[in-house]
């Protein structure tokens, strides 16, 4: 009996070696060629459990997801005003047809990244040499990047990939570029700066100019005011002075003279030259003098 | 759980274990054969240790492979945690997503589970690491429309929102973040004035970005949904930060000179108008001043008026006596009899002048308000006072 499960469990081990070497898996994220002798027999795109002949069928694996090629450095290109500009871009791509792959570039992610390196190379080259820095920068990125992808994808399709996507990442100025595009920038800071500046200054002297007009406005409407004011209250003192002293003018000239003396001498050191024989000394001189 | 190696399936397909499903069969085969022997035999499960060393042996090997099973199939349960979702694969193959909770499948080889974060926010930085202030300025220096160049930070947030397209679509998809993030921002900073991305459109920039980007990723079916970008920092870059500065000292100093202005305007004009009411009352007051005194010297002549047309002459007398001896006893007097021919008389003027003066003049001079006012008014008290004491006689 020992013999039986020595046997037995040989045979299990048997079965277990012939068969995993008998069947495959494809992953989700793979598909896989089957070879017999070298030979493609057969593409797997879909995954499940598949089986082979062992030691005459074997099998290789690829990538079914999509992977990315991105390149370390940006790059140098010319635009067409002659300006460099560096660039850095990356690109989705996917294997479509794994056998043409296989036979193209012997299933070598690196050998493909390479190929089609070299395609968006010169097709970067050709998409910047016909614009300048702006429109590469914004005005056509777009478009520039669905002409790589369509040229790339169009160039991949013969080695069985599938270009999904080119996207320029960073399209910057070489450092000397940036350097005077500082000074310009730091140039325009300063226009600006200036320009707030005076118009600052402008600004507040209006406010200045506009109040001293108001205030000298404001004090000639009021002087004018005060000037009617005070004609009014003259005109109409000189009317009530006539009414009253037109009911006689001659005892009105007696009667001010008589005040206007009062008021012209009063003090001690005013000073008098008097005749003797003046009207007011009559009875000063006789006292018997009548009219 | 340590046979859903992940990396099962991947690279070792043809050489690895996945063969079970014949041993399966095989083995179910036997377990079955050896039952239908062992019940012929009139075996229970006390059998092994009654019988002889066959079917003990037989017992054992039946025990064992049953344990062997029990154990198999008890690795095939497994807990996804609150937030996580378990995506089965059966032969490499997508059959079920599960959710949270205790969950069983076929274990190894036949299914394997991976589990995934799906409520786990990720986040890539761009243009800095871990703090704002360590900056990758490969990253963080982006040209404008423009063409100025400015220095921008920012942090995408993203969750996944499709497991399996996460796993299956794309080859390390959180790089493929990175660089939808990068080409993104960069293309709507490229399209977008400088100053409109450092002050006005913040906001708006990074909206476009996640919508720009949310539709890349889209295209590689990433199973991704960007939740938020967020702009930390977007600034001049250091090179010409102190020009920035300045200009923005400059927009500050226009509003000071402005102020400024204000303040003078706002000090003169009031002022002003101050002086204007000033001068406006005033004259409302000389205006009432000479109406009212016109009304009140014409109404005193008009009184003497009457007085004096009952009897003129003596009216006329008394007021010229009355301010003859105001007038002289005011004034210092000489009398001098010109018709005797005397020219030759010498009056020393000056001296008569000073010796009354010092003690006249001075008062007239320090107060003159006064000494104009109170004579006249006083004066005018004395006419009146007469005038109405005659009046009573």
């Amino acid at each position: 009996m020992k013999s039986f499960t020595s046997v037995f469990s040989g045979i299990i081990i048997a079965i277990f070696f012939l068969g995993s070497s008998a069947i495959y898996i494809v992953d989700e994220r793979q598909q896989a060629i089957l070879f017999q002798l070298g030979e493609v027999i057969d593409v797997k795109i879909d995954p499940g459990l598949y089986f082979k002949i062992p030691i005459a069928q074997n099998v290789r694996f690829f990538e079914k997801r999509i992977l990315t090629m991105d390149t370390e450095e940006p790059e140098r290109f010319i635009t067409s005003e002659k300006k460099n500009v560096l660039v850095d871009l990356f690109v989705k791509w996917r294997i479509v047809d794994v056998k043409q792959y296989y036979i193209s570039v012997r299933g070598d992610e690196g050998l493909a990244q390479t190929r089609l390196a070299q395609t968006i190379n010169a097709s970067i080259r050709d998409e910047f040499g016909n614009r300048t820095v702006h429109d590469v920068v914004s005005g056509e990125r777009d478009v520039i990047m669905e002409i790589m992808r369509q040229k790339a994808d169009n160039d991949a399709r013969s080695i069985g990939v599938e270009v999904v996507d080119v996207r320029l990442k960073r399209v910057d100025l070489p450092q000397e570029v940036s350097e005077s595009v500082y000074r310009r920038m730091e140039a325009e800071r300063k226009r600006v700066a200036n320009e707030l500046r005076s118009t600052g200054a402008a600004e507040s002297e209006k406010i200045r100019a506009d109040a001293d007009k108001q205030r000298e406005i404001i004090l000639a409407e009021a002087y004018r005011e005060a000037q009617k004011t005070m004609g009014d209250g003259d005109s109409q003192a000189a009317a009530i002075y006539a009414a009253a002293f037109q009911k006689d003018s001659e005892f009105y000239a007696f009667w001010r003279s008589i005040d206007a003396y009062k008021q012209s001498f009063k003090n001690k050191g005013d000073m008098m030259v008097l005749e003797p024989t003046s009207d007011f000394f009559k009875y000063l001189k006789n006292p018997a003098v009548s009219k | 759980m340590g046979l859903n190696d992940p990396q099962w399936g991947k690279n070792k397909g043809d050489s690895g274990p996945p063969d079970l499903d014949d041993v399966l069969r095989n083995f179910n085969k036997k377990i079955n054969d050896m039952f239908g022997q062992k019940k012929s035999g009139g075996g229970g499960d006390d059998g092994p240790r009654t019988q002889g060393s066959k079917p003990q042996s037989n017992g054992s090997i039946i025990l064992i492979l049953g344990l062997l099973v029990v154990v198999w199939l008890g690795s095939g349960f497994y807990i996804v945690d609150e937030g996580h979702r378990g995506v089965v694969l059966r032969f490499g193959q997508y059959v079920d997503t599960s959710s949270a909770g205790l969950r069983w499948h076929f274990p190894y080889p036949v299914e394997r589970v991976e589990v995934v974060n799906v409520s786990q926010v990720r986040t890539v930085e761009i243009g800095y690491r871990n703090n704002v202030r360590s900056k990758v300025l490969r990253e963080a220096l982006m040209l404008t429309d423009d063409e100025n160049i400015i220095d921008i930070q920012f942090a995408v947030q993203y969750i996944l929102n499709d497991p399996e397209n996460f796993l299956f679509k794309n080859r390390n998809p959180d790089e493929a973040v990175l660089q939808a993030a990068e080409t993104a921002i960069r293309q709507v900073i490229g399209k977008s004035k400088m100053d409109f991305v450092l002050y006005e459109g913040r906001e708006q920039v990074a909206a476009n970005a996640t919508q720009l980007m949310q539709k890349i990723l889209d295209r590689y079916e990433i199973g991704i949904l960007i939740s938020r970008v967020t702009m930390q920092n977007a600034q001049p870059p250091e090179q010409v930060q102190a020009a920035f500065d300045d200009a923005v000292k400059a927009g500050q100093d226009r509003e000071r000179q402005k102020n400024e202005g204000q303040a003078y305007a706002n000090d003169v004009i009031p002022r002003a108008a101050g002086n204007a009411a000033r001068l406006i009352q005033e004259s409302e007051g000389y205006k009432q001043r000479v109406i009212v005194s016109a009304e009140g010297d014409a109404s005193r002549f008009e009184q003497i008026l009457t007085e004096y047309s009952k009897a003129p002459n003596v009216t006329r007398e008394r007021l010229y006596l009355d301010m003859m001896q105001q007038v002289l006893s005011n004034t210092s007097k000489i009398v001098v009899d010109q018709k005797n021919g005397n020219n030759l008389l010498y009056l020393p003027l000056d001296k008569l002048i000073n010796i009354s003066g010092s003690t006249s003049v001075s008062p007239a001079t320090t107060s003159p308000a006064v000494q104009e006012t109170t004579p006249d008014s006083s004066l005018r008290a004395r006419e009146s006072f007469r005038s109405r004491e005659r009046e009573i006689r």
